[in-house]
């Protein structure tokens, strides 16, 4: 019963750490390397929140707004220039991360943050005592994915967006504000980003470098995933179910790279990965 | 001149020692500014400067002025090759006394075998680190674990489980930490390591609830592996008695609730009760007033590694290096840790501290060992 | 070329002369420096020259530095296992690399995937050398065992005639012929893989040799530097090369090693005392440059020579190939090509269906239909192996199902696109040697004088005037010299048949005439088949020997260019298509 809920919860939280990569990824077709740094940011947002004496779940929207206002000065200034430059615009953004790390560390020190614990203790599932906190991770990831393709099916901006996806200068044809869609979609990639740094928080330690850690399987996962939330859902399980039976029956270490190099054979035997989900 | 500017400011108030007529012997300090020891570095500066500045106070060494010179070793190799050199042929300094890494300890000991100078290492470390120029006034796994075990067998515990990061540090730990608890009679239910930066213990912690042992022992990666493992266990609800050889107060304090009830062992504890120890608080309150760091067991090795070079070139009655080497391992020091003498094998046998962090975060000392010895780190040196 | 060895033989003077006037401290910093400043060279290779960003070159370096360091520390370092070291740190990286390059490199892959796995390989090798307990030293690194016995001075002379000697070959090669190939990758793969080029092996051979330098480099830091540390092989590191190559000037390759000693040097000097800043700099530099300056501060220098530059570079003299033998045999014998039953669907929705259809020798088949008919995903079943969904396409009786564009390329098909694809960086002679790449090895080390095509090829060029042009960069050319150039490269190929999609678009009347007139030749005089995608029924009606008619993805019509004017159908087609 414990390794279920282990499996489904770490594969909520990859969820949640990858969609805001995805979305980005997914419309824009450009990599943002700045990923980790938008989920440190997020981190942050949650200890300032908790040094103003705020409510800490006031971190979450505040999280949301602070991500997505940096990604539209980080869309206007630094990738719009390069969108026909993708591989420049990875080490554009690369750089950006590199930037805000340090900026970080100049204005909150190096050392690690702590903030209040959100939802502390444990529940008994079934005959076992699980942490709540995890349990409301799998909620997030099953809010954000719901409300994420209610935004996508469900209203004007998701249908210019999928039309951006499928073919852009169609769409332009169309008269469609192709710019302005890529800008909106940028912003709220890197809103969900931060927001899924804060959530975070109550699992790990906050500090300058946290993001880094969780960038190369969420690049290795949206990789797989190709465009669709779906698709990102099932690798998510997969590979982080992968994950947490490797670390349980073999060793943890391996388990640390599971989902790298699962992603990289799932890549090589079948190019197109998850997506055709 | 910039950059001279930049090192006095580091260096802290040299300009208000007392004028000398000699030139200064010159102490260099290659610590982590930027990187994992970041957190710790500046603690450690802050103590090399008290050090200095009472030092100094004093009239200095052979009627000659100490100076630090701080180089950032970026907590890792290549860092700590560039600080190296730097302080060691481009700012020639006498000695190098410092905590770093041990990728960065090293890769900066060629250079130092390069440039024939004595180095301090004041960084508790995993072992065995040895060379003719390298003196060790911190602890080692042979003298910080057996306390919290054998605390644990008085407590009651039979099994054990043993959780670390993935590095020479957290698996030389815990080996040993296996090996004492197996030579003692109590049983290793398991041992289960994660990548430095890992980030999610979750199956650890669910293995480690599923066998159910008495205590849990860690030694992760000082700072966030630490932090994330602590939030972990406590939000599955764990409970049993832990024991944590990585954490430091100040981390400890500051986890607040979540780190109530770990045990924890080290050679220095604020709590200490000693005049040694509580002068050298107040002096360092006075010294830095508001931008005081916590001390630690990672900065008053410095400080006393400091005093302990300053008898020695006394001793020696020169800055040389052979003569300064001799010395080192035969002089002592009596600082907030105790009495201090490198002359095991260039390790110090060190009275060792249990304590057990309180629900305000505060450490309170449960118990102390006198004079617990290093073992055979070095059997080639004296 | 000249100018290249001075300019070698000043650098590697000041090398051997350095450690006399440098202070120590300089010396050892700039050693370092100087070995990185290798990998800066081979990022630059992959990244600036073929388009492969990389940040896995750390993890070779590693790789090489370990191999060294684990034989010095625990086997010994007798001078016949020092040799050992060095075989290993070259040998296990190339490997490495070669494995990594065929989980990297296969058709469709895309370059983000690429530059995501070179980051991923950085941090397996870093954990595996985490948990390699004291054979690796684990997170404390390798120290205390016995380097080659040089002084400070010979390291540094080691590590600066190595960078010297690395940087030479790379300028020598990046000149040559087959260095073109790499850039000629970059600027337009797909084009390289229709002109029989597999880009795949190309750079998976690149990748192997460039981890082969890298290896060696970390043999010289494993042996200079008397340690080795996880952070060697992390991805940290491998990023850093990344900054330095394109703050020296991609694609310049003296731009990054200069780029590689200059900020390692800096960092020495500064990071010392203001780490973050020193990080915040370098990083906020990055990304203006990045933005900015693409090409690094090295497009200054270049930039302005480019200026001077007048527009027509270097030209060799062409020279006529003899008729390939076996060629030309009776018009109407054996078919070229048999498609049966060919099928292409995306889900549900069938874009070709039932198609059969035979092209023989001598052949000028005109494949006419409205948009959306479906002609030009036939043009890629016949080209593709993995396009089709069902049926088959065989050429000369070999089924190509599964194949990739290279190998059917091999099997005597040449294809043009519809838009010209060409290289634009390459210069016009440059362009037409890639199509030659795969029947004659281009020279690693030098320019040929002479550039030998098919004579068709060369008429094409007389006719367009290209052969006036030929020391030109493309980037240059009008649209229609650019359509022509490419025709001249499929028909370098020396194909059997050929594949035009729609070449005459957007050309003027006159050049119109002059394809027509080369393609009738082609077929009818020097028996090629050809296959043509057209809309332009008038060209289609002066020069096709037979004309096929696709309609809503099925083949409506097969005949002589009178039954098929002259058809029903088609005209009730045309006359409708127009208006869907």
């Amino acid at each position: 019963m414990t390794l279920v809920l282990d499996i489904i919860t770490t594969a909520a939280i990859l969820f949640i750490i990858a969609t805001g990569l995805l979305t980005i990824f997914g419309v824009l077709k450009i990599i943002n390397f700045a990923h980790g740094a938008w989920l440190t940011v997020g981190a942050y947002c949650a200890v300032a929140v908790g040094d103003l004496g705020w409510n800490p779940w006031l971190a979450l929207p505040v999280a949301f707004v602070t991500g997505a206002a940096l990604g539209g000065l980080t869309e206007r200034f630094i990738v719009r220039p390069l969108y026909a430059r993708p591989l420049d615009a990875i080490l554009a953004t690369w750089g950006l991360g590199i930037i805000i790390g340090q900026l970080i560390t100049l204005g909150f020190g190096r050392d690690v943050q702590f903030t209040a614990a959100l939802l502390p203790g444990t529940a008994d599932i079934l005959g076992t005592s699980y942490s709540i906190y995890r349990l409301f991770a799998l909620a997030a990831a099953i809010a954000i994915g719901l409300g994420f393709s209610w935004l996508m099916e469900g209203t004007r901006l998701g249908l210019s967006a999928r039309a951006v996806i499928m073919n852009e200068a169609l769409a332009r044809a169309l008269g469609l504000d192709t710019r302005r869609i890529r800008w909106v979609t940028f912003m709220i990639g890197c809103g969900l980003a931060a927001l899924a740094g804060t959530l975070l928080t109550p699992l790990t330690s906050v500090d300058p470098n946290m993001g880094v850690a969780w960038l190369v399987g969420s690049f290795m996962l949206v990789m797989v995933a190709g465009q669709s939330f779906a698709a990102l859902a099932l690798a998510c399980l997969l590979l982080g179910g992968a994950q947490v039976i490797v670390s349980t029956y073999v060793s943890p270490i391996l388990g640390g790279i599971t989902v790298a190099v699962l992603a990289a054979i799932v890549l090589r035997i079948s190019p197109k990965g998850f997506s055709r989900v | 001149m910039k950059r001279r500017l930049v090192i006095a400011a580091l260096a802290g108030s040299l300009l208000a020692a007392p004028a000398f007529a000699k030139d200064p012997i010159l102490i260099g300090v290659p610590v982590g500014l930027s990187g994992a020891n970041s957190v710790v570095a500046p603690s450690v500066v802050q103590a090399a400067e008290l050090a200095v500045d009472e030092i100094n106070a004093k009239g200095g060494v052979l009627g000659r002025p100490l100076k630090l010179v701080v180089a950032d070793d970026a907590s890792g190799a290549v860092g700590a090759q560039k600080a190296f050199d730097s302080l060691v042929f481009q700012k020639n300094v006498n000695v190098l006394i410092s905590m770093e890494t041990s990728a960065a300890r090293n890769a900066g000991l060629p250079i130092v075998a390069k440039g024939k100078i004595p180095y301090i290492y004041t960084s508790f470390y995993e072992g065995h680190s040895c060379s003719p120029y390298l003196y060790v006034d911190a602890w080692v796994p042979e003298q910080q674990v057996p306390p919290v075990v054998d605390y644990l067998k008085g407590k009651g515990a039979k099994t054990y489980f043993l959780i670390g990061s993935d590095y020479a540090f957290g698996r030389g730990m815990l080996g040993f930490a296996r090996k004492y608890i197996d030579k003692t009679g109590g049983k290793v239910v398991g041992e289960e390591y994660l990548p430095m930066d890992g980030t999610d213990w979750t199956p650890i912690i669910s293995k480690l609830k599923a066998l159910g042992a008495d205590a849990l022992i860690t030694s992760t990666a000082g700072g966030a592996p630490n932090v994330t493992l602590t939030k972990q266990l406590r939000s599955s609800g764990v409970t049993i008695p832990y024991a944590n050889l990585a954490v430091d107060e100040g981390t400890a304090k500051s986890m607040g609730k979540d780190a109530a009830g770990i045990l924890i062992s080290a050679s220095y504890i604020t709590g200490i009760d000693s005049k040694a120890n509580k002068d050298f608080m107040a002096a360092l309150k006075k010294k830095f007033g508001d931008k005081a760091r916590t001390p630690n067991d990672l900065s008053v090795p410095e400080y006393e590694g400091i005093y302990l070079y300053a008898k020695a070139v006394e001793k020696a009655g020169t800055t040389d290096t052979r003569p300064v080497l001799k010395a080192l391992g035969e002089v002592s020091f009596t600082g907030p840790r105790g009495t201090i003498r490198m002359n095991k094998q260039h390790h110090a046998p060190l009275t060792m501290y249990l304590g057990q962090v309180q629900d305000d975060g505060s450490v309170k000392v449960v118990k102390s060992f006198k004079d617990v010895d290093p073992g055979n780190q070095c059997p080639n040196l004296k | 070329m000249r100018h290249l060895w001075i300019l070698a033989l000043i650098t590697a003077a000041l090398v051997i002369a350095g450690p006399l006037f440098l202070d120590r401290f300089t010396v050892n910093v700039l050693t370092r420096s100087m070995t990185f400043a290798i990998l800066a060279v081979t990022v630059d290779l992959l990244w600036g020259f073929t388009g492969i960003l990389t940040f896995g070159q750390a993890a070779f370096f590693g790789a090489g530095a370990y191999a060294t360091a684990m034989v010095l520390t625990h086997l010994g370092s007798t001078p016949g296992l020092m040799v050992l070291g060095l075989v290993l740190s070259i040998g296990l990286p190339v490997l490495l690399a070669a494995a990594v390059g065929w989980l990297t490199f296969y058709p469709g892959a895309s370059d983000f995937y690429a530059t995501v796995i070179s980051l991923v390989v950085p941090i397996v090798v870093t954990q595996l050398i985490y948990s390699g307990g004291t054979w690796t030293g684990s997170s404390s690194g390798l120290v205390g065992y016995f380097a080659l016995d040089l002084s400070l001075g010979g390291y540094f002379r080691l590590a600066g005639l190595s960078l010297v000697a690395v940087v030479v070959a790379a300028l020598i090669f990046v000149r040559s012929d087959a260095g073109r190939v790499l850039t000629a990758i970059r600027d337009n793969e797909t084009r390289c893989a229709y002109l029989g080029i597999s880009t795949q092996k190309v750079k998976i051979a690149l990748t192997a040799v460039l981890a082969g330098v890298t290896g060696f480099a970390g043999f010289i830091y494993a042996n200079s530097s008397g340690v080795v540390a996880p952070e060697n092989a992390g991805f940290v590191f491998g990023t850093q090369l990344v900054v330095w190559t394109a703050l020296g000037g991609r694609g310049t390759v003296i731009g990054p090693a200069l780029g590689a000693v200059a900020i390692d040097y800096l960092s020495a000097q500064l990071s010392g005392q203001m780490p973050f800043l020193w990080q915040l700099v370098i990083g906020t530099l990055f990304v203006v440059m990045i933005i900015f300056m693409p090409n690094g501060l090295a497009a200054l220098a270049t930039g302005w020579r480019r200026m001077r530059r007048p527009a027509d570079g270097v030209s060799p003299e062409l020279v006529a190939l003899p008729p390939r033998a076996g060629r030309g045999g009776p018009a109407g014998a054996e078919p070229l090509l048999q498609i049966e039953k060919l099928e292409k669907s995306y889900g549900s929705q069938k874009v070709l269906e039932d198609i059969t259809l035979e092209v023989r020798r001598g052949e000028l088949v005109s494949l006419v239909g409205p948009n959306g008919a479906g002609k030009t995903t036939l043009m890629r079943c016949m080209t593709d192996g993995k396009v089709a969904s069902g049926g088959s396409v065989r050429i000369h009786g070999t089924g190509i199902h599964g194949m990739v564009p290279d190998q059917i390329v091999a099997c005597g098909i040449g294809r043009k696109f519809q838009v010209a694809s060409v290289f634009d960086s390459l210069t016009v002679a440059e362009c037409l040697r890639m199509a030659r790449v795969s029947h004659e090895s281009p020279s690693f080390l030098r320019s040929a004088d002479s550039l030998s095509l098919p004579q068709a090829a060369i008429e094409i060029l007389r006719l367009t005037g290209l052969d006036q042009h030929l020391g030109r960069e493309v980037s240059l050319l009008s649209h229609g010299q650019k359509q022509s150039l490419e025709l001249a490269m499929v028909v370098s190929l020396e194909p059997e048949l050929i594949l035009l999609d729609e070449p005459t678009a957007g050309l003027t009347a006159a050049e119109r005439a002059t394809i027509g007139k080369v393609l009738v030749r082609l077929t009818s005089e020097l028996g090629l088949a050809a296959i043509l995608v057209e809309h332009d029924l008038d060209f289609v009606r002066d020069i096709s020997s037979r004309i096929v008619v696709l309609h809503q993805g099925r083949l409506v019509l097969d005949g002589t260019v009178e039954e098929v004017v002259n058809d029903e159908i088609v005209k009730r087609i045309y006359s409708g298509g127009d208006h869907v």
